[in-house]
């Protein structure tokens, strides 16, 4: 953590403009150019995690009148002008739990979600690979028949997401309202000891922003002081290196493939109509678990979390041949999906076949598989352009604190997406911060004082600990292949977990806090 | 476990010292100096911590939001301010007077509540209603301390340029002693006598005492009740005098001397902080406020009838106790004001 007293804080220059810095300086002597703005909250990243935060203070009466600022390096007019066509969604998409859901209602930017293009679902196959034994996450159990299905999350892509959040921010009006776009943070340093009104600003935040791109040369940046800097600039944040906090974790070796997919019907349909069914499936030998999740219509996404040969092997694979894999993924056993994941692949130039030999391979084998009844439809297709891949790790900040500082989102912590909590955490960070600023707007409190900001660590700190440490156990537990002691412990698990319903009951309502 | 109060009062100990640099048209004399020098030096050697939050002083840091709390929940019980007010009026307009400010741990954390003159906060209400705020501290060191730390924040430092927040080093009997201002930031007229400038000739909307009655300690010239006297002639009719204390009983002396000032790390706060025979009840506490509201009506009258029950009319008591949690902080636990720590108030009639 970074000390209190000023004098240890280091500044934090970003990498491509040390050179750019050390020339002003010959140019102009060692005095900065000086603040030109005071802003109250100081958000760095315009992703959802900082979004959220700025439409959640815009929309309390008491943070309103807060002067705030966001700094985003991607431009965000593309944000505010997304759209795709109906049968079209992209690969980036998230599981909302219903506590996400209702903090984003309460904000007012659910409403102006696109809904058309979110999808609930109410219930969760979740199966071992290797043992077959097997755990079914529903609500039917927990809800009276008088209440409406409780839904265990809400599918919904990125895009919707921030477009909506941009939506509502906008509505609240530029008051006091700054947003940088298409715009980098080039430095944050210190401010000065003789400020603006004789304040002395040794102890606060100085950004210098400057515009993203070629029009960098040109424009000098501006020089804006935060009360509170927030960091809700990702895995690499700046202003956790700024803070001068520490991170803690480990890369996985393992890469998730993501993609969208079309589906067949669904026979026989789930009871009640209308219900959709989310699928994991633990696979020990391939390096990790693959899921299907619904979107609208007989869409889905998939997530799987895999070795990161498999992962080039997986998309390198022709589209059928995909589609093959992923279907197989679901239903073959541990042996035959090693085989396939080493088939050999037709050359491009081998066009005229009949069939895929992945394709061949599943339509045989499938025939000597048993099939249990708990399978997701057929995938039948794969959205153009949708397959990709990212890398797993987990990342957690020693604290995600420091005076004039606080950290949300990825830039606090990173997990494994195996449980789809990453944005969820993100947006329960948010939330947090956000009461706690007003909390401490209308007790006369500094926002960015540490004593303020502690009630914000207090509350995350111990629950993201948990839900990430719980995701990195399961993935842990899930990469034993073989059918060893581990194997047998984790199905008794399951087994328990599954048979004793307070457990699951209580298990349910814990995932979704 | 619920574990009661364990607050250290330095910020308000200070407001009787004798201040070191006293000049000589003082009005009181040695004799009424209500502070041990003992205590003195306990508090001196603790100045440079005060903002620390994990210092000494935290867990009267914690409690600072508590007392925003409270005095919302007077503000909502009755408004200083008289009920014919034009609708167009600017709507934050009270006037405050912290006495013992210390450090500053209130008086900033008010002062920050006063909106920017043009800004969109102006335009609304606000929780504390504040438009001015001035803190007075007889300790010289204390109220350097508090004015250094005011300049670290850019919205306090320009109250402070502005006169809307001041900081100023008199005792309480100073200010009386001074002659009543034209509400005028800075009156030069008034500007005689270490407290000159502070008193507005009608009156403060809100004077604050937090952590002050406990530590007065009684002689021939100054008492609790001499004491509370003075806070009520300078509070205006309508107005509230809002303090907090701790009640003297078995659990506060247990809680207070006995486990808050033992070692680390069972300690929260240093030894010496308190002496629990100068706690005060709140039934002691009630009838001082009572007599000395009769007592500030005859000096403002300046008549030889004492006045009698008339002077008590519309006025108003009440006090919560608040409870410190290890680990959670301070809340407030209905009950506990007749065995711990507690907030009071007292409006004095229209």
């Amino acid at each position: 953590m970074r000390p209190i007293s000023t004098s240890a804080l280091r500044p934090y220059v970003c990498p491509s403009c040390r050179y750019a810095r050390v020339s002003n300086r010959r140019r102009f002597g060692s005095k900065p150019a000086p603040v030109t703005d005071i802003y109250d909250v100081v958000c760095v990243g315009g992703g959802p995690a900082g979004l959220a935060l700025l439409a959640a203070l815009r929309a309390s009466p008491a943070t309103s009148k807060l002067k705030v600022a966001l700094v985003e390096s991607q431009d965000l007019d593309k944000a505010r002008s997304w759209k795709l066509d109906p049968h079209q969604f992209s690969n980036r998409v998230s599981s909302l739990t219903p506590s996400s859901v209702s903090f984003l209602q309460k904000i007012g930017a659910w409403d102006r979600l696109d809904v058309s293009r979110t999808q609930p679902y109410q219930g969760m196959e979740v199966w071992d690979g290797e043992t077959g034994s097997k755990i079914s996450f529903d609500w039917s159990a927990e809800t009276s028949p008088f209440e409406d299905l409780r839904t265990v999350a809400t599918m919904t892509e990125n895009a919707n997401l921030v477009h909506a959040l941009l939506s509502r921010i906008a509505a609240s009006g530029d008051e006091n309202l700054s947003i940088f776009s298409k715009s980098t943070v080039s430095s944050i340093e210190n401010g000065a000891a003789d400020g603006p009104n004789g304040a002395d600003l040794s102890a606060w935040p100085v950004l210098s922003i400057a515009p993203a791109g070629p029009a960098r040369q040109t424009t000098s940046p501006s020089r804006i002081a935060a009360r509170l800097l927030v960091g809700a600039d990702g895995i690499n944040s700046p202003v956790r290196r700024y803070a001068d906090i520490s991170t803690d974790g480990w890369d996985y070796e393992r890469h998730g493939i993501v993609a969208t997919l079309s589906l067949a019907d669904q026979v026989p349909p789930l009871f009640p109509l209308g219900t959709r069914n989310a699928y994991q499936r633990f696979l020990p030998a391939l390096g990790g678990p693959i899921a299907l999740l619904p979107l609208p219509d007989n869409n889905a996404t998939l997530v799987w979390s895999t070795t990161v040969e498999n992962a080039a092997y997986l998309k390198s694979l022709s589209p059928g041949a995909f589609i093959a894999m992923v279907n197989a993924a679901f239903r073959l056993s541990m042996p035959d999906l090693q085989y396939m994941m080493r088939m050999e692949r037709p050359s491009p130039s081998v066009t005229n076949l009949d069939e895929d030999p992945h394709e061949s391979e599943l339509t045989w084998r499938l025939q000597h598989t048993p099939a249990p009844s708990h399978l997701p439809p057929m995938v039948t297709g794969v959205q153009e352009g949708t397959v990709a891949s990212f890398p797993l790790r987990f990342r957690h900040a020693s604290t995600y604190i420091s005076p004039r500082v606080a950290l949300v989102g990825d830039a606090a912590h990173v997990i494994h997406p195996l449980a789809g909590q990453g944005l969820n955490l993100g947006l329960g960070d948010v939330a947090s911060l956000s009461s706690t600023i007003e909390y401490a707007v209308t007790h006369g409190m500094d926002v960015g004082d540490i004593l303020t900001l502690e009630r914000y660590t207090a509350e995350r700190y111990a629950t993201n600990a948990k839900i990430g440490g719980t995701c990195d156990i399961l993935h842990k537990l899930y990469n034993v292949p073989g059918q060893g002691p581990v194997a047998w412990g984790r199905s008794l698990g399951f087994e328990i977990i599954d048979r004793v319903p307070f457990l699951k009951g209580f298990l349910m309502r814990n995932a979704d806090s | 476990m619920a574990m009661t109060p364990a607050r250290p009062s330095m910020r308000s100990i200070s407001l009787l010292l004798r201040p070191l640099s006293r000049r000589s048209h003082s009005t009181t004399t040695s004799a009424s100096s209500s502070v041990s020098a003992s205590e003195v030096s306990h508090f001196s050697s603790l100045a440079s911590s005060w903002w620390d939050p994990m210092g000494p002083s935290r867990v009267l840091h914690l409690m600072n939001p508590l007392r925003h709390e409270f005095i919302a929940s007077c503000l909502a019980e009755g408004s200083p301010e008289s009920p014919a007010k034009q609708p167009g009026s600017p709507p934050n307009t009270l006037h405050y007077l912290d006495v013992g400010c210390g450090g500053g741990i209130f008086a900033e954390s008010l002062a920050r509540t006063i909106p920017l003159p043009g800004s969109t906060e102006s335009k609304s209400e606000t929780v504390t209603r504040a438009a001015s705020i001035t803190a007075i501290d007889p300790t010289t060191t204390l109220i350097q301390i508090a004015r250094d730390h005011a300049r670290k924040d850019p919205k306090v430092s320009a109250h402070l340029n502005d006169g809307r927040f001041k900081y100023v080093n008199c005792t309480l009997e100073d200010v009386i002693a001074s002659s009543p201002n034209t509400n005028q930031p800075s009156d030069p007229a008034a500007a005689i006598g270490a407290g000159a400038g502070v008193r507005r000739k009608d009156g403060f909307d809100m004077i604050t005492l937090f952590e002050v009655i406990e530590h007065i300690d009684t002689n021939a010239h100054i008492s609790p009740l001499t004491f509370l006297t003075d806070c009520l002639r300078l509070l205006k009719p309508g107005g509230w005098l809002v303090g907090s204390t701790i009640a003297r009983t078995f659990p506060s002396w247990l809680v207070n001397q006995v486990i808050a000032e033992a070692p680390w790390p069972i300690g929260v706060v240093p030894k010496g902080t308190h002496e629990w025979k100068k706690f005060v009840n709140p039934d002691e506490l009630e009838s001082w406020a009572s007599e000395g509201l009769m007592r500030s009506v005859d000096l403002e009258r300046n008549s030889v009838m004492r006045s009698g029950s008339e002077a008590l009319d519309g006025m108003r008591w009440k006090c919560a106790g608040v409870v410190y949690f290890p680990g959670l902080g301070w809340k407030f636990v209905p009950g506990s004001e007749s065995w711990g720590n507690y907030f009071w108030a007292i409006r004095r009639g229209v």
